[in-house]
């Protein structure tokens, strides 16, 4: 990854008493759409809301181009743009406006605003309401209005709360296509629970739960180093943990494991090492688990955990 | 123009799209004008009596300043409908982090705030003002005296204004920022009744009263004391809210 625009490091929040975002590293950089998914409560909108300079972390750092931003809290008026999960809408103006304030408020020179504005109503597909009030828009036009003020000063960083909300199945499949041609320029950082959301339009995807990161990987679910591996003979943890080149195992079904490799062996020597024990090979290939896979197992884990 | 010109500005916008802020004018406006009539022909039956008296007071006394006057009295019970919004009502509609991820400063946000609705309370002011001074067209006013008033209520409003951004920062309700500021102002008004009945009227306790400050300014003096207090009074509310807000941004709203 390129310098990364903004970096979370060793992140926590606290709120009410309680532990909502634990210790998360990330980063994230120019020309990277990064979907952050997680169930609700998993603290997806803190997170974002602490990368949009809305809300201080408890500890740990966030850094925008390389600046602390709650130090240098105005590092956030030209470079981020941020959608909050409801949009931020002055009902009694007109989208234009509205948006006129927003481009001024982010710091835009007063001769550049009306080209900004009609390069975000275009790029939002707002040209027939903008001179509407935004109380009188349905539910879909002011999410998309909430995008177009995220995105009117053409900043660095662009973080988006849930932006498919309200949407129906034509505008959903239009904020792909928006986000994905953002994503050439900017750095997006959006939150959703659509999964198809995720593997269409971003690049990479953060999996919180329960506060804590616990997967970061390419949205098209490969996961790099890991192996599906299915055997004849039934076998435990211990049997896997005895074999030189198993790194890590984790049953998916009673005869199939997810087997993670030490950095030195290959899958050569997987093989090899469990022909020689005498269990049957019945399967060995790359792990491309489906996003929705993992993040279904990682939630089941700890619902499991739980129980 | 600055960040706090633009926030300023927008409110002034956003009230003028609003048709609250008509209706509250319009309704202050009839109200103060119908108060206004009938202390002008109060004074029109006395004017022949009054005739006789040696420095008998004039329409600026009788007219211009009991309307002025009960303005201010009415001014406690419209700042904190005005002022409610500034903040409260952001965070309602949450509509708030638009304003704290701009990366403008907590201080320029709630100067601009604060500007955007005296803007309105001074234009009601102003509004109230012009009634007496129409009677200028037909007889002589006592405008150093006038000018005082309007001065001294201006301050006053300012003073209200700030208190009430300050609640509007505090509370997470509209109308708890309201009956806060109402509260607040009254209590401001009534500190010192219990030591003014008993006589006292130049103990700390009195200074602390709103009505200590306003009363000279409708007596046509303009001290600097009465000016610094309503200043010191907007600036420290001011400065709370600031406070307010910073503390917003370290906790879940």
């Amino acid at each position: 990854m390129s310098t990364p625009i903004l970096a979370l490091d060793a992140v926590s929040r606290r709120l009410a008493g309680r532990m909502v975002v634990h210790g998360l590293d990330l980063a994230i950089a120019r020309g990277e759409v990064l979907g952050l998914l997680g169930v609700n409560g998993a603290g997806k909108t803190t997170t974002l809301r602490m990368m949009a300079g809305v809300l201080a972390p408890s500890a740990g750092t966030v850094r925008l181009g390389g600046e602390d931003l709650y130090e240098q809290p105005e590092l956030a008026r030209r470079r981020i743009g941020y959608l909050p999960e409801t949009p931020p809408l002055h009902a009694e103006l007109t989208a234009q406006e509205f948006l006129t304030f927003c481009a001024r408020l982010r710091g835009l020179a007063r001769g550049a605003v009306a080209a900004a504005i009609d390069r975000t109503l275009e790029r939002c597909a707002l040209g027939e309401v903008r001179h509407r009030p935004i109380g009188a828009l349905s539910k879909g036009w002011r999410q998309r209005i909430g995008i177009a003020q995220a995105i009117v000063h053409a900043p660095e960083l662009i973080v988006l709360d849930e932006p498919a909300s309200g949407l129906d199945p034509v505008q959903a499949l239009k904020l792909r296509e928006l986000v994905r041609g953002l994503g050439r320029d900017h750095a997006v950082v959006l939150s959703t629970h659509v999964l198809p959301d995720v593997a269409a339009c971003c690049d990479r995807v953060a999996i919180l739960h329960q506060g804590v990161l616990r997967h970061t990987g390419p949205a098209d679910g490969a996961a790099p180093g890991a192996l599906r591996v299915g055997v004849g003979t039934p076998l435990t943890a211990a049997d896997w943990a005895a074999l030189a080149p198993v790194a890590a195992a984790e049953p998916i079904a009673p005869m199939r494991w997810r087997v993670r490799l030490r950095a030195d062996a290959t899958p050569a020597d997987l093989a090899a090492a469990l022909v020689g024990r005498g269990v049957g090979l019945t399967e060995l290939r790359a792990d491309d688990t489906p996003l929705e896979a993992t993040f279904l197992a990682i939630a089941a884990g700890d619902t499991a955990a739980a129980a | 123009m600055s960040a706090v010109g633009l926030i300023a500005r927008h409110e002034w916008r956003r009230l003028a799209v609003a048709p609250f802020a008509w209706t509250l004018a319009a309704v202050v406006v009839a109200l103060m004008a119908w108060q206004f009539l009938l202390a002008l022909q109060g004074f029109i039956d006395l004017a022949p009596k009054l005739g006789g008296l040696k420095d008998a007071p004039g329409v600026t006394d009788l007219v211009a300043l009991p309307l002025l006057r009960s303005f201010s009295n009415l001014l406690m019970l419209l700042v904190p409908l005005i002022t409610m919004r500034t903040f409260a009502g952001e965070r309602r509609a949450a509509t708030l982090p638009l304003l704290l991820a701009s990366g403008v400063g907590d201080a320029r946000i709630v100067l601009g705030k604060y500007l955007g609705a005296l803007g309105y309370v001074l234009a009601l002011v102003a509004l109230v003002a012009l009634m007496p001074l129409a009677l200028g067209a037909g007889t002589t006013l006592d405008l150093g005296k006038l000018a005082a008033a309007t001065l001294g209520l201006a301050l006053f409003a300012a003073a209200l204004t700030a208190l009430g951004v300050l609640c509007s920062a505090w509370a997470a309700q509209p109308a708890l920022a309201a009956a806060a500021t109402l509260a607040l102002t009254a209590l401001l008004a009534v500190v010192d009744a219990g030591a003014r009945l008993q006589g006292v009227a130049n103990a700390g306790i009195n200074y602390l009263a709103l009505p200590t400050h306003l009363e000279p300014f409708f007596r046509g003096i303009v001290a600097s004391v009465d000016a610094m207090y309503f200043m010191l009074l907007a600036g420290v509310a001011l400065a709370l809210a600031v406070r307010r807000l910073g503390a917003l941004r370290t906790r879940a709203d």
